[in-house]
């Protein structure tokens, strides 16, 4: 269908009294916007229309106008009041649809409720500082207290591995079988140190070798102490030592036999046979 | 009245839509008896066409701002909403009891007076213009544009096929614009 064709259908009139359905309106509608000619005839159409209604007219009674006006004031005041609700939902509620004072009586108790919040704000923001600083003295307490409880479970655990050391040389001594060699000082006439004293014990059965150090100088630190084991004249190295770092008994290399046991300073790491000052000595007895 | 003011259709549109009261009396006084005429071809009733015509200018008022200018003149939106509150009045159940209640004594009381009050609405505006057409074609108009029915609806009622129908009606409206002319 060309344009002109679709112009004389009476779609134009349809379109125009309000004939048309939906389809034929957006149809008119697009057709409008895309063609001048369609506008063209709209608007003839219109104002024929339009030119015939204004002959024809009806004078409607006088006092219509009036109450037409009346009736756009209230309208219009009602969009006022709409907006005046809108900000103040406390007038609504209230009910009372007198003017002045109900506004102000709005306001006293917006007013009110303003104060009330900034007052609640206050309280609840020097809470909430005073509840945080106690927090933060809490917390830092609590962080010491966790610090002394790690130290004190440390301290436990080396006090009860000690314990344990000096329960086990406990239960050595006390094993019948479990010699006990005295060697002081004073039995070495050249002893740098005649107050040296140490205690071999060894148990004559699994022939196991620990020393007790009961008293020994301090080495120079690239030297260390050497105990010897005197089997049939002959020194046979029994281990080297330090006398720091002693917690109990130190377990020496096994012994099946010895006469006597003699503790030297040697070289750190020892020597094959004593070099070095004998400090202590004990015969097995 | 005062001095006579007259805008262009694109000024009163702009001042309507800023709520210029002074522009929506210029347009009642302009329009109200056009509107009023056409109120009046629909519903045949002087009274209810004053309450029609109040809620019509209202509404404009009201509803200004979802009038489109390129859809069409301000005129004839303003008659579809004068046509479209018509209908609904005269569709109504109220509008159907008060023609029914009065019908007998009014008219008896008309003919004994030589009643002039009540307007003889087949001699004014488009009606007079219907005149003009075939019988088959007024009569389609007359239900399609003055009583509302939808081409279904008319379809039902002359016992005519739907296609007839909307012919028949883009027929009547080729006419009836030669008439305007």
């Amino acid at each position: 269908m060309n344009i002109q064709e679709y112009i004389s259908s009476g779609i134009v009139e349809s379109y125009v009294l309000g004939l048309a359905d939906h389809e034929e309106r957006a149809d008119f509608d697009r057709m409008c916007a895309a063609h001048a000619e369609v506008r063209k005839a709209r608007e003839l159409f219109e104002l024929s229309l339009e030119e015939q209604a204004m002959l024809n007219a009806v004078t409607p009674s006088k006092n219509i106008k009036s109450k037409i006006f009346a009736e756009i004031e209230i309208e219009s005041e009602k969009i006022n009041d709409q907006s005046f609700i809108d900000d103040d939902p406390l007038y609504v509620a209230d009910g009372t649809r007198s003017e002045g004072p109900a506004k102000i009586k709005a306001m006293g108790w917006l007013r009110y409720l303003a104060a009330a919040s900034i007052a609640l704000l206050i309280i609840s923001t020097a809470l909430n500082f005073y509840l945080f600083n106690q927090y933060k003295s809490y917390s830092s307490r609590y962080a010491t207290l966790m610090a002394q409880q790690t130290e004190l479970a440390k301290n436990n655990d080396i006090m009860r591995t000690r314990l344990t050391a000096y329960e086990g040389t406990i239960a050595m001594l006390r094993d019948p079988d479990m010699a006990v060699i005295k060697m002081p000082g004073t039995n070495v006439p050249t002893s740098p140190d005649s107050s040296s004293v140490a205690t071999v014990y060894w148990n004559t059965k699994s022939k196991d070798v620990y020393l007790l150090v009961n008293n020994l100088p301090q080495p120079p630190s690239d030297k260390q102490y050497q105990l010897w084991a005197i089997v049939d004249g002959q020194p046979v190295d029994a281990g080297v030592f330090d006398v720091q770092s002693v917690d109990g008994l130190l377990r020496m290399k096994n012994m099946p036999r010895a006469q006597i046991f003699a503790v030297t300073l040697e070289k750190r790491g020892g020597s094959v046979a004593p070099e070095g000052p004998m400090y202590v000595l004990g015969k097995v007895s | 009245m005062g001095t006579v003011i007259t805008y262009t259709e694109h000024e009163l549109v702009s001042l309507l839509k800023d709520r210029d009261s002074k522009a929506f009396g210029y347009l009642y006084d302009n329009y109200s008896g056009a509107l009023n005429s056409i109120i009046l071809q629909i519903l045949n009733d002087v009274e209810l066409a004053n309450d029609v015509l109040q809620e019509v200018f209202i509404n404009v008022w009201k509803k200004i701002e979802s009038y489109d200018q390129t859809k069409g003149r301000l005129f004839t939106w303003m008659l579809n909403i004068a046509r479209n509150a018509s209908i609904d009045t005269l569709r109504s159940k109220n509008y159907q009891n008060t023609q029914k209640n009065r019908s007998l004594p009014e008219n008896v009381d008309a003919l004994g007076k030589g009643y002039t009050g009540e307007l003889n609405i087949d001699h004014i505006g488009l009606k007079k213009v219907l005149e003009k057409l075939k019988e088959e074609h007024r009569v389609l108009i007359e239900l399609a544009y003055f009583k509302g029915y939808t081409h279904e609806e008319i379809a039902e009622i002359e016992t005519i096929p739907l296609g007839t129908v909307k012919t028949r009606i883009r027929n009547a409206l080729i006419q009836l614009r030669e008439h305007l002319k």
